[in-house]
């Protein structure tokens, strides 16, 4: 009996609640720091996300644009690629307006796929020209350095190469980590092949790989066993590293170390933002683009995601290792999707996933 | 059981239903099919090929391992927990079921952050002077955490089957002057025997399936290579997939072929079953218990403790502030609890029509419609996820009617772990002695009210257990919610993920606390409390 009416309640509530709540008048939280004033009325328009950014990070952004200018968000969360994936899946009939990406590999297998509006020059300005499409397919809103992590105990700055070159020398044998199947990787792997041309790419991952270099699935594995000395260093991109320090203070024992500043090693990998070429909600789409450039939204970034902004002549976080000419937005990102199967491939024969 | 019976045709309207549900569960493998001539994939010329075969051969040895040892550990620690006078064995029924909701990725992580160098453990050893240097990963690692996170799949049906048996066989068998061992491996072992196949074959294709724990173990699989060639060659990941999918569907029906010997039951439930005295072993089966417990519950629960008071902490006397409310937790933590509750029953009853048919009549469409829903649980639920909404978009009245819904995402999940429930349901089926059928027809009983009265109760425990692995692998599961819930749906498992992805690790770990609370709740109410009253 008790096992039924527990059941008929949880059926009922289930299938009975809507997304209801009323809208707050003002936001709280970090939220807050983004937008401080009233919310406003709606404004009749609604955008939806697809989000491969996540929520932790994101949602203060997006509850801060839905009660600055009034538009009804809705956001789905997930994996850059299995949301590229979905995406692909769902083609035109996709509730999704727009699309943003921790990494430019499903941007640009979105836009291979012809999935992707044109974004407003408007919008697109708000950026460098390096960083964003130069067919206006994406727009930059963020940036990740690549660095190399490196456990305190074993290393400091003086003892730490100027080029991932260096990496491949006797000192580092059985030292290096690898984030093998990692998209922001092989991102970087396919930049690498584009300006130091296929076989100096592959040439150096094979002499990596017979160094001794050790397969981790993502920076974050990466970072984490660099804290507890499982591993002296590892490729990984800038920001994980603050989270952890963050959630585990002084027992974490690893540091960021940046290559010298021309250096490949030293890539900014951008996180960009997309419309979809089916939306029926561009202006709202475009607006919140435009939202993610403001100056406020990208000082939080910087602030609160420790990551590079890229608009409204925001000045990076001061600890942050400096930022350097280098940028990926400055190679020809929008080949990308193409160089990702290359860069894919090359990474799965080199046998660093065995490692 | 007359052979006139066994032949007899199955009713027309089981046969559609049968019909149906194996259609609804061949959802992803034709979507696998068709998507390899949209995409124009080639899987035959890459069947041989070292692309194939080496991380194939890696899949299927893991696999082959942690089957071997889930088996053996699962049936031990069923049979301890049911049948004998194991010291604190309702303790241990509530407890042991605990490994199946940690999230793989989440679970291996906090196995490794325990375990491995510079670890939790290795910290409080090196502090009383032991310098303990195993690191788990690679074959090693990933049979060790899959061991551990994957036994229940064979002890939960195992452990409901061994309290179902008829004390009859074995009392004679001890009245002929056989020793306890003799009984077991020659009475009972046989009756529980096709659970036992049925469970450690989910295990096989589950670790064939899975991605979190394998890839932070740092081995490389078929799966791996999958996920890899996903936005970079899609045609070679779909390739890898059906190729999958076949060899699981393989595996399957030479599993149905060799158990259907032994699937012949026609017995009497008679009182309670028979229960064993350990003697001196009760100490060693405690501390075996007890030994399986500490890494499979108490090595991640470290961790996640670690990480959750650390939030729980801050929370509390400030720091830098946790990025989830209470409010958030609660509306998670309702969301995971009543989906998968739902998605249990909906797979229960999924499949019962599928069981029936497969052990009361004999039928190609039932043993088909068997292999399709166990094979399907050796694709990562990506796939299942991809091929849900493909289909839903095939069709604009799906579309209309199905998008944004739970009722899909239920779906999703019963098409998913309908292959969990399947083999304990079936085993519930036939144990139903045709005997009390027939009488009950002779006595004039509907067939609904026979149903009811006769089939439910001694059905009952079997349903439980079944609905009760679906729920406990609902409430982890993450590519399916992520991609099928509806827009604002959010989960235990989804919220998770999205903060251990960009290391907020305390968020997590309340978040994991929570999950592990509800799944025992849950385990004490569905799996024991039931199973006691019958």
């Amino acid at each position: 009996m008790a096992l039924r009416i527990l059941l008929s309640t949880i059926l009922v509530t289930t299938l009975l609640t809507g997304c209801g709540g009323s809208d707050p008048e003002f936001l709280d939280g970090r939220a807050a720091e983004i937008y401080s004033g009233e919310c406003s009325d709606g404004n009749g328009r609604s955008v939806t996300i697809y989000s491969g950014r996540t929520e932790n990070l994101i949602n203060p952004v997006l509850e801060a644009f839905a009660c600055e200018t009034g538009t009804t968000v809705q956001v789905r969360w997930g994996a850059s690629t299995d949301l590229a994936l979905l995406l692909n899946e769902e083609g035109d009939k996709t509730q999704a307006d727009v699309f943003l990406s921790r990494s430019p590999g499903p941007v640009g297998y979105l836009e291979s796929k012809g999935l992707l509006g044109t974004i407003d020059d408007e919008v697109l300005s708000l950026v460098e020209e390096q960083n964003h499409s130069a067919a206006g397919t994406w727009v930059g809103f963020s940036g990740r350095k690549r660095v190399l992590v490196y456990n305190t105990d074993e290393y400091s700055p003086e003892t730490l190469p100027d080029s991932v070159f260096d990496l491949t020398g006797p000192e580092f044998e059985g030292k290096v980590a690898i984030p093998g199947t990692n998209g922001s990787f092989i991102d970087w792997f396919t930049v690498f092949m584009d300006q130091y041309g296929t076989d100096t790419a592959s040439q150096w991952l094979k002499d990596m790989v017979d160094n001794g270099a050790k397969y981790y699935p993502n920076n974050r594995s990466i970072v984490e066993a660099a804290g507890r000395g499982e591993i002296s260093m590892g490729l990984v991109n800038h920001y994980y590293n603050y989270q952890e320090i963050a959630a585990n203070g002084d027992t974490h024992k690893a540091l960021n170390y940046a290559f010298s500043d021309d250096d490949i090693g030293s890539l900014l990998v951008i996180t960009a933002a997309t419309v979809l070429g089916s939306s029926e909600n561009v202006e709202a789409a475009e607006d919140l683009l435009g939202y993610l450039l403001t100056a406020s939204v990208q000082q939080y970034f910087t602030d609160r995601t420790f990551e590079y902004p890229l608009a409204a002549g925001v000045v990076p976080n001061a600890a942050l290792p400096e930022l350097t000419a280098l940028e990926i937005g400055s190679v020809d990102f929008d080949k990308l999707g193409g160089g990702f199967e290359e860069a894919s491939r090359i990474i799965e024969a080199s046998g660093i996933l065995n490692r | 059981m007359t052979e006139i019976q066994i032949k007899r045709g199955a009713p027309a309207g089981l046969r559609t239903a049968v019909f149906l549900l194996a259609f609804l569960f061949s959802f992803p493998g034709i979507y696998l099919v068709w998507r390899n001539f949209t995409e124009d994939s080639d899987p035959l010329s890459l069947i041989g090929t070292k692309r194939i075969l080496t991380p194939l051969w890696r899949s299927v040895s893991l696999a082959f391992a942690v089957a071997l040892t889930t088996a053996l550990i699962g049936t031990l620690l069923a049979w301890l927990t049911s049948r004998t006078d194991l010291y604190g064995r309702k303790v241990w029924r509530v407890i042991l079921p605990i490994p199946l909701v940690f999230p793989t990725f989440l679970g291996a992580a906090a196995f490794i952050r325990t375990m491995n160098p510079g670890g939790l453990t290795n910290r409080f050893f090196s502090s009383i002077g032991i310098e303990q240097t195993i690191e788990m990963r690679g074959f090693f690692g990933a049979w060790l955490v899959l061991t551990l996170f994957c036994y229940p799949y064979v002890y939960l049906p195992v452990a409901a089957r061994f309290r179902q048996l008829p004390r009859s066989l074995e009392e004679s068998a001890r009245v002929l002057g056989k020793s306890p061992v003799t009984t077991f491996t020659r009475v009972v072992l046989p009756q529980a025997g096709p659970v036992i196949a049925a469970g450690t074959l989910i295990v096989f294709l589950y670790t064939i399936s899975d991605f979190g724990a394998v890839q932070l173990m740092r081995y490389d699989t078929l799966t791996r290579a999958i996920f890899m060639s996903q936005l970079a060659n899609q045609s070679v990941a779909l390739s890898l997939s059906l190729i999958l999918l076949l060899l699981a569907g393989v595996i399957v029906i030479s599993e149905r072929l060799f158990s259907r010997v032994t699937f012949k039951m026609d017995e009497a439930l008679i009182g309670e079953p028979l229960e064993y005295s350990l003697g001196k072993w009760r100490k060693p089966a405690f501390f075996f218990a007890a030994f399986i417990s500490v890494f499979s519950i108490g090595a991640p629960m470290l961790a996640i403790g670690d990480w959750a008071s650390d939030g729980i902490f801050r929370s509390t006397v400030g720091g830098r502030p946790l990025t989830i409310d209470r409010e958030q937790v609660w509306e998670s933590a309702w969301n995971t609890f009543s989906i998968s509750v739902l998605a249990g029953i909906a797979a229960v009853l999924a499949v019962l029509p599928i069981a029936y048919m497969v052990v009361r009549y004999k039928s190609r469409i039932g043993t088909f419609s068997h292999a399709v829903v166990i094979a399907t649980f050796a694709l990562p639920g990506l796939l299942v996820a991809l091929s849900m909404r493909f289909w839903t978009l095939r069709t604009d009245w799906a579309y209309d009617l199905f998008n944004n819904t739970k009722a899909l995402l239920i779906f999703s999940y019963v098409v998913r772990f309908g292959s969990l429930a399947m083999g304990i349901v079936l085993v519930a089926v036939a144990a139903v002695p045709k005997r009390l059928h027939d009488a009950g027809r002779t006595l004039g009983a509907q067939k609904t009210s026979r149903f009811m009265r006769i089939d439910l109760p001694l059905m009952a425990p079997g349903m439980g257990a079944a609905a009760g692995l679906v729920i406990l692998s609902t409430m982890k599961e993450l590519p399916i919610t992520l991609l099928i819930s509806p827009l604002g749906f959010s989960t235990l498992a989804t919220r998770i993920f999205s903060s251990f992805e960009d290391a907020f690790v305390a968020e997590a770990g309340i978040m994991a606390l929570v999950l592990v609370i509800i799944s025992f709740l849950l385990t004490w109410f569905l799996v024991i409390r039931r199973a006691e009253h019958l």
